[in-house]
């Protein structure tokens, strides 16, 4: 087995949304910099972005301002999100947006040259070759890009993150590369629950499949401060595919109707806004309604035109193409009936809701030289796809600030033979021909857990502390088991990775879940034993801190502070 | 099986150790068959149906597919891409036979047949 050992001033873990965006602002402030991409697929069409977009859904608007946008994201979140962190995003919206246009991004415009709004954060674009647009961006800048290697674990000197550890998926090599700061910006995670689709459909899920938690997990193995896992990510999708339903509701304002035809949110959810009410009501409500029997439930886009199905069409052909022949396979026009919807596995991103790294406003985390960006990094929830840019634009700012006064740290033989041995494991036990779990099983081991403890759809994503205890308790055997897994292949030990960071991901959810007593977030995170919002004791966020030593996950909160006045329950 | 490959149009990038579909899939599902160099999906269950690889094909070789729990036999979604490489046509076929056309503006980049990985030799992609 080979060793590749590399050293980098800037290391940017995951070249998606966020790492190309950090890459090339990184080189453009500092030419002399090297800046290195460790990408576990090929940053061309990985991530979140390889199908593409078909609308920036976080922009400022004519008349809209960051503390408008803030003010929007506070109530979409139920009153509790880092302003700062909003603040400081929304910002950077038009410089990351201006900047992706002028690398070849198709923006509709009007015939004056404005970009046609959908709504007031949000703009339509031909995004179907969004990734590979800034991908091509962050290799003109001259960032090194490492292709098919996946991270596994960070280097850490002296309480400093010195850069991480993985392998070649494709060459089978162990990189060790050093780095003076590190940017994490890997996504996600899905996988984590029993996906809505079986079979050959089990990867046909709204989040990429491919987004497991890699982030999350080494920052929990390092010791890092992570934040708000309990706001997990359910969202309202169509029926089958799981297509965004953004592109409907929005693109021909479609409200939800239930199986009698009755608009139940303008009817039950008006107080906070009816079909506009906070995104995990609008999951909570047809939730509501399937469970009381009054499914299945629907958006109601009968009103529009052939043109406008059209047009519905086109859209999802930039973003989302087997929606399209979803509707021709099963002889379904969207202007004649209405489209059917349902609510999503479980989803930890913190890109829509605000599970992550525990940052400040630069973007740092609580461990010195790792900077989060994206869908990783917590507090600041509705970034989607231009607020991953602007973080990635804020960490690599403050990470480019970092490096000149730190040089590279020494690593001990002893870590890298460890970490070594951890990761390679699995291929031993098949090359020794060992008895073991394969990686597919322990998944399902895992989503079977989650699934039936932890807050599946099964249970109506319900949670209560008895359940949650048994899901503690049966996920806590499960790092024991990790030595057991067995990989045919460098494909399979990706794989086996996965699973175990997702594990790690799972264990501090199930924790999060269970120190938050109230519904903050119904549909999200449903509690039956405290079924309200408490402001008075929770109107704060849940952090947690994993003992790299112990093992023992500490649980803590953190104040929350109000920056933008106004009722934090108003979208305006 | 949400991809399939037309065997008679695929030519393998002529020889190509690494071809755009090998490369652009998010989820590393494509692999060429050691054995006989063909490309082939490891595990299609694993397939996100983003389509990528269906979109940088040079021969249109590879065709995606709803899983059959999904959607019904013979629905067909087709893209074509524009040579001047700013356009992508979406032929949709629905279980009827009739086809439907989508012209949408794009800005593919171009693709190289094939790309050196360093480090590594042709014979150490399949493991």
């Amino acid at each position: 087995m080979e060793k590749n050992v590399i050293e980098t001033d800037v290391l940017i873990i995951g070249g998606g949304t966020a790492g190309c965006l950090a890459a090339v602002e990184l080189k453009e402030l500092y030419p002399n910099l090297s800046v290195t991409i460790m990408e576990k697929a090929h940053v061309d069409r990985s991530g979140c972005l390889a199908g593409g977009m078909n609308a920036i859904n976080a922009y400022l608007n004519p008349g809209e301002t960051p503390e408008s946008f803030t003010k929007y994201v506070r109530f979409d979140s139920c009153g509790l999100v880092r302003e700062d962190l909003v603040l400081s995003m929304s910002e950077l919206f038009e410089y990351t947006v201006k900047k992706v246009e002028k690398w070849g991004l198709p923006i509709l415009c009007d015939e004056k040259g404005n970009y046609v709004p959908r709504g007031r954060w949000n703009i339509k674009i031909n995004g179907e070759s969004l990734k590979p647009i800034i991908a091509k961006a962050a290799k003109n800048a001259g960032a090194k890009i490492l292709n098919w290697v996946t991270a596994t674990n960070f280097l850490i000197s002296d309480g400093r993150i010195a850069g991480a550890m993985g392998f070649g998926i494709r060459n089978g090599n162990f990189f060790i590369v050093k780095a003076k700061a590190t940017i994490i910006a890997t996504g996600g995670a899905a996988g984590i629950y029993k996906p809505n689709n079986a079979h050959d459909a089990q990867h046909k899920t709204w989040y990429s499949p491919y987004n497991t938690g890699a982030g999350y997990a080494m920052g929990i193995r390092a010791g890092a401060e992570m934040t708000s896992f309990e706001m997990r990510y359910i969202g309202l999708r169509v029926k089958d595919t799981i297509a965004p339903t953004g592109t409907i509701a929005l693109g021909v304002g479609a409200p939800q109707i239930n199986s009698k035809g009755e608009k139940f949110m303008a009817a039950k959810y008006a107080h906070i806004g009816g079909d506009g009410a906070p995104t995990p009501y609008r999951s909570h409500g047809p939730l509501q309604e399937i469970k009381e029997g009054r499914g299945p439930v629907y958006l109601d886009t009968r009103h529009i035109t052939s043109q406008q199905a059209r047009d519905l069409k086109s859209a999802f052909l930039d973003m989302y193409p087997s929606m399209v022949l979803y509707w021709a396979a099963n002889e379904i026009d969207p202007s004649k009936e209405p489209v059917e919807v349902q609510t999503t596995e479980p989803y930890i991103v913190g890109g829509h809701t605000q599970s992550g790294y525990w940052v400040d406003v630069n973007r740092k985390t609580s461990i010195d030289g790792l900077y989060a960006a994206g869908d990783v990094s917590g507090g600041a929830p509705y970034k989607f796809v231009s607020g991953c840019w602007a973080e990635g634009v804020i960490a690599a700012r403050a990470a480019g600030e970092y490096v000149q006064k730190v040089g590279f740290a020494e690593i001990e033989d002893e870590i890298l033979k460890a970490e070594q041995e951890r990761v390679f494991n699995p291929l031993l036990n098949h090359t020794h021909k060992k008895d073991g779990i394969n990686h597919y099983d322990m998944e399902v081991r895992m989503q079977k857990i989650m699934e039936e403890y932890a807050g599946g759809a099964a249970t109506f994503y319900e949670v209560n502390e008895e359940r949650l205890q048994v899901a503690r308790r049966r996920l806590s055997t499960m790092p024991d088991q990790f030595q057991y897994l067995i990989a045919e292949d460098l494909h399979e030990l990706m794989k086996a990775h996965e699973v175990i960071d997702r594990v790690y991901v799972a264990q501090v959810l199930v924790e999060h879940m269970m120190y938050r007593k109230e519904t903050r977030w119904p549909g999200y995170c449903t509690r039956t034993d405290f079924t309200e919002l408490d402001d008075t004791n929770w109107l704060k966020f849940v952090n947690s801190r994993r003992d790299p030593e112990t093992g023992n996950i500490e649980m803590f909160t953190r104040p929350y502070e109000q920056i933008v006045p106004g009722d934090r329950y108003k979208p305006r | 099986m949400p991809v399939i490959i037309h065997t008679d149009k695929c030519n393998e990038c002529h020889g190509s150790t690494n071809p755009p579909c090998v490369r652009m899939c998010p989820g590393d599902l494509w692999m060429k068959d050691p054995k006989t160099g063909k490309i082939l999906m490891r595990n299609p269950s694993d397939c996100w149906d983003c389509l990528p690889c269906v979109k940088v094909c040079p021969q249109e070789a590879i065709e995606f597919r709803l899983s059959y729990q999904l959607g019904f036999q013979t629905a067909r979604l087709l893209p074509h891409i524009h040579d001047t490489r700013d356009f992508i046509t979406w032929e949709l076929i629905d279980t009827k036979g009739n086809i439907d056309k989508f012209t949408i503006r794009t800005k593919i980049l171009p693709v190289e047949l094939d790309e050196k990985i360093e480090g590594v030799t042709p014979d150490q992609y399949a493991i």
